[in-house]
């Protein structure tokens, strides 16, 4: 059957986000079509403010509306303190649990020759930067626990030596509240290796 | 744990096969061609969901049919039903645990463990180091999931190393060697616990492999796997000397742009009365060393899983001398439940058989039971 062009366009746009396949596209746009004008104005309107309202932080690439983000802005944060996390997204994660008072950079990915990122293409010499004006004590490494976000810690560890910091990593193990019946073996292993002393 | 049935529908020569099988022995017999393989490739199938000689799934539908499935019913303490219908119009595998769908093949494995004794485990004691590190791998990664991980990992690391020398080597960019540091800070981290825990496996392995070969040769040869990582005895100096021999082979590795230390490129030497099997053995003393590595595999996963795993044996009787046969025949009564294709029966009378063994002839298909 013959598709109208307006409703096949739509289709296409639509399918191009992550994990929609062309039924959900198609499921997407039947359902704009039949909502009122101006539920979809504000769905077009969000969408075109997330390009055009939308930064990055130019001090740790978060998201933001301001040239600064609302964590660097905040004066109740902890300036000796900076969480180094892959993407902006990890920050939403860490914000959540209310544990975290100091601030934030985004990477913006990890180290992967493989699929062509070095040192450069990552906000890594901001960081030094950052860490060059003297406040920081403490880095908290966030990247995650695989191959790629293991040897960017590792990076980023030998870079940061010589200014005489702490450096830490997040620590791995159990998930809290789970059953050690259901966690996977390598994780269980690892807790076991990396196990705190009590008394 | 035991096979107890099954079923195989369109399965190759297979048009529709039900089968009982016994706890103990199961002989299964039958001229080139009649589809005895098949039954251990079903078998193989149920236990892993994956195809014994890496063959596509596609490859086994029967010709002219659009699908096949198999059925078994495992019996330990409880019972299991496993079904596995591949559709091939899907191209899919749609996999079932009593009943119950299941979509990774990680949910069963471990769960109905099995070792295989084939023609192609030629390739073990005759072929390149590859091929030995894929069986030491392969057991290890069955008796631990730690290792598996740290194995994917370190794979991994190789990968992105290599490529990252490569960009150094085309663009002669030398700032990137920083990077490469903490590429190989991360190789060496997973080698150093690949290396460890292989040594520990060897160790014990080696029990296993000369209880084996003894069971099957006696006392007349002994067997040993030689694992030296660098030269290195001690497992507390690995990663240090594993540091230095990298540091030194750096130019090296910048200028041809590969990995060149680490234990990827480990070898095992077997070796029987302190000769190494590879320069010295003959045919027999390889196939009797192939069969004590997988009676060997066997024994050690028993021990370690608490799980008695399912023995395929295809077709090794073939090429064996009475003695050694009739050894080994005598010794796959301590495993439990076995499998086993053999061309002719006829002149095979030195097989130690009992009562519950079965003894099932194929033919085009077909299966009678003797």
């Amino acid at each position: 059957m013959q598709i109208a062009e307006p409703l096949q366009l739509a289709i296409d746009e639509l399918s191009k986000l992550p994990s929609i396949g062309k039924k959900s596209a198609l499921r997407l746009a039947l359902h704009l079509l039949k909502s009122d004008k101006e539920n979809v104005d504000n769905l077009v309107n969000a969408i075109s403010d997330l390009k055009t309202k939308i930064q990055f932080c130019k001090n740790c690439f978060n998201i933001s509306v301001d040239d600064l983000c609302s964590v660097c802005e905040n004066p109740k944060r902890d300036r000796s303190m900076i969480c180094v996390v892959e993407e902006a997204s990890d920050i939403i994660s860490i914000e959540k649990t209310n544990e975290y008072r100091g601030l934030y950079h985004v990477l913006g990915g990890v180290l992967s020759p493989l699929s062509g990122k070095s040192a450069d293409n990552l906000n890594i010499n901001e960081l030094v930067k950052r860490v060059e004006k003297g406040s920081i004590k403490e880095i908290i490494i966030a990247t995650n626990p695989d191959t790629e976000g293991e040897t960017t810690s590792l990076y980023i560890f030998k870079l940061l030596k010589p200014f005489n910091l702490k450096v830490t990593r997040l620590a791995r193990g159990l998930p809290i509240g789970g059953d050690l019946e259901f966690a996977d073996d390598a994780t269980i292993g690892r807790a076991v290796l990396g196990r705190i002393e009590l008394l | 744990m035991f096979l107890d049935k099954i079923e195989l529908i369109n399965f190759r020569l297979h048009k529709h096969t039900n089968l009982n099988f016994s706890e103990n022995l199961n002989y299964i017999v039958g001229g080139n061609g009649q589809g005895k393989t098949t039954i251990l490739e079903g078998i193989y199938y149920l236990c892993t969901t994956r195809n014994i000689n890496q063959a596509s799934d596609s490859d086994v539908v029967m010709f002219g049919e659009n699908y096949f499935e198999i059925n078994g019913v495992f019996k330990d303490l409880t019972q299991n039903k496993l079904k596995i219908n591949f559709s091939l119009e899907a191209n899919k595998k749609y996999l079932y645990l009593d009943n119950k769908q299941f979509y990774r093949a990680s949910s069963v494995i471990g769960k109905f463990p099995v070792v295989t004794l084939t023609q192609s485990d030629h390739a073990i004691t005759l072929g390149s180091p590859a091929e030995r590190r894929k069986f030491i791998d392969s057991v290890i990664a069955q008796s631990s999931e730690v290792y598996l991980k740290t194995l994917i990992d370190y794979n991994k690391t190789l990968r992105q190393r290599s490529s990252l020398l490569s960009q150094i080597k085309e663009s002669g960019n030398r700032s990137l060697l920083t990077q490469l540091d903490a590429w190989t800070d991360a190789l060496v981290e997973a080698g150093t616990e690949l290396v460890k825990r292989r040594k520990v496996f060897i160790e014990k392995f080696n029990e296993f492999i000369r209880e084996s070969y003894f069971k099957v040769m006696e006392n007349k040869e002994v067997p040993h796997i030689e694992y030296s990582f660098l030269d290195e005895d001690d497992p507390d100096k690995i990663g240090d000397v594993y540091k230095q021999a990298i540091a030194e082979m750096r130019e090296q590795e910048l200028r041809r742009a590969t990995n060149l230390v680490g234990p990827h490129r480990d070898d095992f030497i077997f070796r029987i009365n302190d000769n190494e099997l590879k320069k010295f053995g003959s045919q027999g003393q390889h196939k009797t060393f192939q069969i004590a590595l997988r009676f060997g595999e066997f024994f050690f996963l028993k021990e370690v899983l608490n799980k008695t795993p399912i023995f395929l044996m295809d077709d090794v009787f073939g090429e064996l001398d009475v003695y050694r046969a009739s050894k080994i025949s005598r010794y796959l009564k301590e495993i439990g439940q076995a499998f086993i294709t053999i061309t002719d029966f006829s002149n095979l009378d030195y097989l130690h058989r009992s009562e519950d063994d079965y003894k099932l002839i194929v033919e085009n298909g077909s299966v009678k039971y003797d």
